[in-house]
């Protein structure tokens, strides 16, 4: 192993290894936009089999919610 | 007591001083070194801001990894009672567990070991002083910098030139001793030599607080022949319990979860030299046949110490490693938490003086004790809308519970305050400012929004005690309007600190998101639900314009409660260690983006 490929391995292990921030970000909110849209798509199937009217209202508020912030995270990944 | 032990120390210091010039050589010696060790662990301080908490998070789970932490920092700080600091103020905070610590002291016991080899190979043997000046010159003129980085390389320089310069205070001392006086005259053997020494290491480390400079002290009598080896090997033995104390006394000013692991590192280092000094005879046969393979020549007793004092800490690790989990079982069986009796007054759990040590361990300190803040104004707002905590927790629909609790409950909120509140404020406001001071850096996204969320826990508790006399007086009314009124904010605000405490508990990240965003939303919404029923009651006369003015204010407080819970929520999860991912930041909607969405579910509901 040569001395850089040991430094390499050493930041790795202590996870000092130097990474671009921005890049970083983007990806943590990809993968985020992704639960939610998951999670969008669970409430709206529960809110087909929902017969409780303030449960419903509670729902659709969530989905509102849900499709905003996909949008604001799109937003920010595309600038 | 302490004065008069100075006192005695001065004084006997001084009878040393004035009778021999050589014992103040060493005397000063020891100092220097000592100061060096100082200044090494202050300049180590400048690096540590945030770097260290990304250390800690990897070797989370995993002993090897503590133990390799461990070993590094000894190895780089020199001091084992700086690695076991650290795991104090880590273990108080919160940040690792009682296994990971115990990771860190045992890695802290090899690392003291490297100190021994180089005192011993090249510090002896070298003129070291050669290499402390021109340190010291370098360190003072990074000291005077301005940046922060080339300040604590200023600090480690000056520090490794004044430990040098000790070392060779201390050997220049012994030499010349060896001309006038010889102390292996006062060498005792057998067993009771063996103690007696181990006692006098033991005793000399509790002094001086640093096993490092005994160490020195016990290599430098040994090269100029002012000790026996065997007295040696016991003095070092001695050294290793001695030592413990550092972490003893860094503990007193720590949590049970700090003194746990200064008992472990006093279990471990003396359980393993109690078990080493029976064996002293046959460990001189093992160094002398094991010697050669490290090419130490056979009459050079300091390297050979070295060897021991290397073989005594990996001992130290293998006995322990693979016992730690079953030491901690009898640490938790040994420090238990103390649980306030209700009616007790109840006081911060998690702040101490250690927790001031690093940045890193001061934001997780105010955040779990803000967190305890908000669990007894969690419990009291419960109550001062009639219903428990217990009830918010059990999952129950919202509409049940207001039936299952149809009668208020008359609650002392002032007394509660006193109890159970005003204390643990007092302390979060004043351990915030201090750590603001001290980490000033980093106090604006570290410890301010911290200390906001503990204010706005207040301002909560504040709005839901003027609440409560409506409240008492309302739910007993006999006007059904009245009554309904003051039971819809109970609901909202029962399902409102549900969706906190699900924030709280919750591991999933969108989950998190989704609900904080939706805590404003409620908010909002039930604010403008609320005064178009108000608007209602006042204009068919259902309520009396006494009742109109209370329900008026009363829904006022309650927006209060809730909007500030809000802001709390979202503060405590976006500083929760585990969460800390400025993602999901960015994509909890903001005041406006909530208005909009506000906006549009009221145009839903009137059309």
């Amino acid at each position: 192993m040569t001395g850089l490929k040991f430094i390499q391995k050493m930041k790795e292990l202590f996870g000092l290894s130097p990474e671009d921030t921005e890049t970083t970000k983007k990806k943590a909110i990809k993968e985020l936009i992704k639960k939610l849209k998951l999670r969008h798509i669970l409430l709206k199937q529960e809110l087909k089999n929902e017969t409780d009217l303030i449960k419903r209202e509670a729902m659709h508020d969530s989905i509102k919610i849900l499709k905003k912030q996909i949008k604001k995270g799109k937003e920010i990944i595309e600038d | 007591m302490k004065r008069l032990l100075l006192f005695i120390a001065i004084l006997a210091l001084s009878y040393g001083f004035f009778q021999s010039k050589n014992f103040l050589s060493i005397a000063a010696g020891v100092a220097i070194f000592l100061f060096g060790m100082k200044s090494l662990e202050e300049g180590f301080r400048f690096f540590v801001g945030g770097l260290l908490d990304k250390f800690l998070k990897n070797i989370t789970n995993n002993l090897y990894k503590s133990i390799l932490f461990g070993t590094v920092i000894t190895t780089i700080m020199q001091s084992s009672g700086l690695a076991a600091v650290i795991a104090i103020s880590f273990i108080s905070a919160g940040l690792i567990s009682v296994a990971q610590g115990i990771g860190i002291i045992l890695g802290g016991n090899i690392g003291t070991t490297t100190g021994a080899w180089l005192i011993a190979g090249l510090g002896l043997k070298i003129s070291i002083a050669t290499y402390a000046l021109p340190m010291l010159v370098f360190g003072m003129l990074f000291i005077f910098q301005e940046s922060k980085r080339l300040k604590g390389i200023g600090y480690a320089l000056a520090g490794l030139g004044f430990s040098f310069l000790g070392i060779a205070y201390m050997k220049e001392g012994f030499d010349a001793f060896k001309a006038t006086i010889d102390l292996t005259q006062y060498s005792a053997d057998g067993f009771m030599g063996l103690i007696l020494f181990a006692a006098i290491g033991a005793g000399m480390t509790i002094v001086m607080q640093s096993s490092h400079a005994s160490l020195v002290l016990i290599l430098t009598a040994l090269s100029a022949s002012q000790i026996t080896y065997e007295n040696a090997i016991a003095l070092t033995i001695g050294a290793n319990i001695g030592t413990t104390i550092t972490a003893i006394l860094g503990s007193l000013g720590a949590g049970y979860e700090g003194k746990k692991l200064a008992t472990a590192h006093f279990l471990i280092n003396s359980l393993t030299g109690l078990l080493l000094i029976c064996f002293v005879p046959q460990f001189i046969t093992f160094i002398d046949y094991t010697a050669p393979f490290f090419a130490i020549p056979a009459h050079d007793y300091t390297l050979k110490l070295a060897l021991y004092h290397t073989y005594f800490n990996l001992i130290c690790v293998l006995l322990f490693a693979p016992a730690v989990h079953g030491l901690v079982s009898l640490l938790n069986h040994l420090f238990q938490p103390k649980i306030t009796a209700e009616g007790a007054i109840d006081d911060v759990l998690y702040i101490s003086d250690v927790a001031l040590d690093f940045p890193d361990t001061a934001e997780a300190t105010l955040l779990k004790e803000t967190k305890h803040l908000y669990n007894n104004v969690y419990d009291i707002i419960a109550q001062g809308i009639s219903v428990t905590k217990e009830d918010i927790g059990s999952g129950m629909e919202a509409e049940d519970i207001l039936k299952r609790r149809d009668q208020a409950l008359h609650v002392n909120m002032d007394d509660y305050y006193e109890r159970r509140i005003k204390e643990i404020y007092g302390k979060i406001i004043n351990f915030a400012i201090v750590a603001q001071g001290k980490f000033s850096d980093i106090s604006d996204h570290q410890f301010i929004p911290i200390k906001n969320a503990t204010i706005g826990i207040i301002e909560a508790f504040k709005a839901a005690k003027h609440m409560q006399k409506n409240m008492l007086r309302y739910l007993e009314s006999d006007n059904e309007y009245i009554k309904s009124e003051y039971n819809h904010i109970r609901k909202n605000l029962i399902k409102h600190l549900r969706t906190m405490q699900m924030i709280f508990n919750t591991t999933e990240e969108d989950v998190a998101v989704l609900l904080l965003s939706k805590l404003q939303l409620d908010a909002q919404n039930y604010d403008i639900a609320a005064n178009k029923s108000l608007d209602n009651l006042i204009r068919t006369n259902k309520i009396t314009y006494t009742m109109a003015t209370s329900l008026m204010n009363d829904t006022s407080y309650a927006y209060t409660i809730a909007s500030e819970l809000s802001k709390v929520a979202h503060i405590l999860f976006m500083h929760s260690s585990t969460h800390v991912e400025n993602s999901s930041e960015a994509l909890i909607l903001n005041e406006t983006e909530v208005s909009d969405l506000t906006h549009t579910t009221s145009q839903r509901s009137t059309s």
